[in-house]
């Protein structure tokens, strides 16, 4: 065989594929207009694309194809236990979007979902109707933004913008927004909710540089934060997950230092701090399709997951805290 | 290994030249290769195609990183297609059951891009009954994919069809069939060469797996490792290569230990995650 003359891969939603049902969504329309050079493929369901047998995660995300589709069933689920509920009783989470764009190498999408595609439900107005009921119930802690980083996607779909319309005046409702995005122009246009929680993702750079590559870079995000606070927002920060890396001490004492050079401590709301972990199934289906650092270090199994031995976790956790507690006081520190 | 899966002799007359293929015993069905391809003629309609398929992918033991392509001619629903057109389907329904597949299209080609539809029998203008989703109109394509996506990934099973007619024909020419092949051979194998060069980079293994066995062996002997600790130990070692490149030099020091009972063992084991984990 000649190589390829041309060898090259496709741009990112080269092909669009959408459910007949949202053909003529509005979310579907507004979507398609920022895609004019697309191929539009008409499917029955999601599904028919997603949930293929022997897809290739690593793949599909050098060139990530969109999925629009109708959420059908459940819309709102109760927090799954490896992550925080930081004090709220009713804590639930949402999907709006499968998948995210930004591949770091540690993230569980990679062996949550057997597809790289990203699957965007444009009936966001059934979420609403949903999340209505269940307010008539009790109030709702809501995780926006689990499966996905929806502040990133905020270009392609304006989710984040309408949550916040929606969310107006609805006290019981209190929201979590789970973000690596340094896109903090969408929050100019907004303004602050009470109810609302901005949750900035950190690591160190030399991390953000080995294991994910694709995010806004450290400055970027600590500038983005700088800019929600001015604006009045609440702003969580976490650390989670913790990830081992050699000399990490030395780096994570660095980062530590970089954070609150920028950031005035007493104006975050509060932080969380958890080592790397993940469901042992969803490791195993990561570990098939990538090897890497993360898939091949020795993990320890703990309660259905796998983490770091405990000696490291408990060392990597006490490091941190030791170091952040002066900064932030403990009242203001989750630990999972 | 690329699985090229036709209907006809004439479908694959093209392709047994260029890449000069040579005849394979088989009393079941025509099939030619050489050391990258093996064809098979299928015969018509989406049954053959699908037992085809089946008998090829299980007889050679496919492997993920293997190509599955089922080429041949089409008929166009419309006029937006020219005759000789190549076209890489997007979107594969068999018509009778309305059952859909759906190909991975990661790389860029010089095709066009189009809906097939496949039909048990052969369908004219004047034949066609109900609504037809598909650009293009043949017989065997969603036979071999639903065949072929119980063997391989979705991003490494594509039909590739060039149009012959627009449901207008009175008769078939073989040879003109060769030559609107052989006119395009040329746009299919550089869209196979792109898959080829997309599989190296994701089923390529970053760790000399003939060199870590050596070694595992050698420590398993030297410190009477149980199988446990051997799994452990492959676990620690392949972590080491990924984040140093290569196994170190200093674990030899490890190989000629020969440990006298459970203690000195489990000791000597510590030593030696450690080692390989700071």
């Amino acid at each position: 065989m000649k190589s390829s003359k041309n060898f090259s891969i496709l741009r990112p939603f080269s092909h669009i594929y959408i459910e007949k049902d949202v053909l003529s969504h509005p979310i579907t329309e507004l979507i398609l207009k920022k895609f004019p050079r697309s191929i539009l493929i008409e499917i029955e369901t999601y599904k028919e694309i997603f949930s293929r047998s022997k897809q290739n995660y690593k793949l599909q995300e050098m060139s990530r194809k969109l999925i629009l589709a109708k959420k059908r069933g459940e819309f709102i689920y109760p927090g799954p236990p490896l992550c925080p509920n930081f004090g709220h009783h009713y804590f639930y989470y949402t999907t709006l979007i499968l998948n995210c764009i930004f591949s770091c190498d540690y993230c569980f999408l990679k062996g949550m979902y057997s597809s790289a595609h990203i699957v965007v439900f444009v009936n966001i107005e059934d979420y609403f109707k949903e999340i209505d009921i269940l307010l008539k119930k009790h109030p709702i802690y809501l995780s926006l933004s689990y499966n996905t980083d929806l502040m990133a996607l905020e270009k392609i779909v304006p989710f984040f913008s309408m949550f916040m319309e929606y969310i107006d005046l609805k006290m019981d409702l209190i929201i979590e927004v789970r973000t690596k995005s340094a896109e903090y122009k969408i929050l100019e246009k907004l303004k602050p909710k009470e109810n609302v929680i901005l949750s900035w993702t950190l690591l160190p750079k030399e991390i953000i540089k080995k294991f994910e590559p694709k995010t806004p870079n450290l400055e970027l995000r600590l500038h983005a934060i700088k800019k929600a606070l001015e604006y009045g927002w609440k702003v969580r920060l976490n650390f989670d997950p913790l990830i081992f890396i050699e000399n990490w001490k030395e780096i994570y004492l660095r980062f530590i230092g970089e954070i609150f050079k920028e950031i005035e401590p007493h104006k975050i709301y509060d932080i969380s701090i958890g080592v790397f972990r993940i469901p042992k199934d969803y490791f195993k289906r990561m570990k098939k399709i990538f090897t890497n650092e993360i898939t091949l270090f020795p993990y320890e199994e703990d309660k259905k997951s796998l983490t770091y031995p405990y000696e490291l976790r408990k060392e990597m956790i006490d490091f941190f805290l030791q170091n952040i507690s002066t900064n932030i006081p403990n009242e203001k520190i989750f630990i999972i | 290994m690329i699985f090229l899966i036709t209907a006809f002799y004439h479908e694959a007359k093209p392709f047994i030249k260029y890449f000069k293929l040579k005849n394979f015993q088989c009393s079941k069905f025509e099939i030619f290769s050489n050391n990258n391809f093996i064809l098979i003629i299928s015969g018509e309609g989406f049954i053959k195609s699908a037992i085809a398929t089946t008998f090829l992918l299980s007889k050679f033991k496919t492997v993920d990183k293997d190509i599955a392509l089922n080429v041949g001619i089409c008929g166009a629903k419309k006029k937006d297609f020219s005759k000789g057109d190549v076209i890489l389907c997007h979107k594969i329904i068999n018509h009778h059951s309305q059952k859909a597949f759906y190909p991975d299209i990661l790389v860029n080609h010089q095709m066009k891009e189009g809906i097939l539809e496949s039909f048990l029998i052969p369908v004219k203008k004047n034949n066609l009954k109900g609504e037809i989703e598909g650009d293009i109109i043949d017989m065997e394509g969603a036979g071999f994919f639903e065949s072929a996506s119980v063997f391989l990934p979705p991003h490494n099973i594509h039909c590739i069809k060039i149009v012959y007619d627009f449901l207008d024909y009175k008769k078939i020419e073989k040879e003109e069939v060769s030559e609107l092949i052989e006119k395009n051979i040329p746009i299919i194998e550089n869209f196979i060469n792109s898959l080829l060069e997309l599989n190296i980079r994701v089923y390529e293994k970053p760790i000399n797996e003939e060199k870590l066995k050596d070694i595992i062996e050698k420590l398993k002997n030297s410190l009477h490792l149980t199988v446990s600790m051997t799994y452990e130990l492959e676990k620690y070692l392949k972590s080491y290569i990924i984040r140093k490149g290569d196994i170190p030099k200093e674990i030899s020091e490890f190989f000629y230990i020969d440990v006298k009972n459970k203690k000195e063992r489990k000791d000597y084991f510590e030593k030696l995650k450690k080692f390989l984990y700071t």
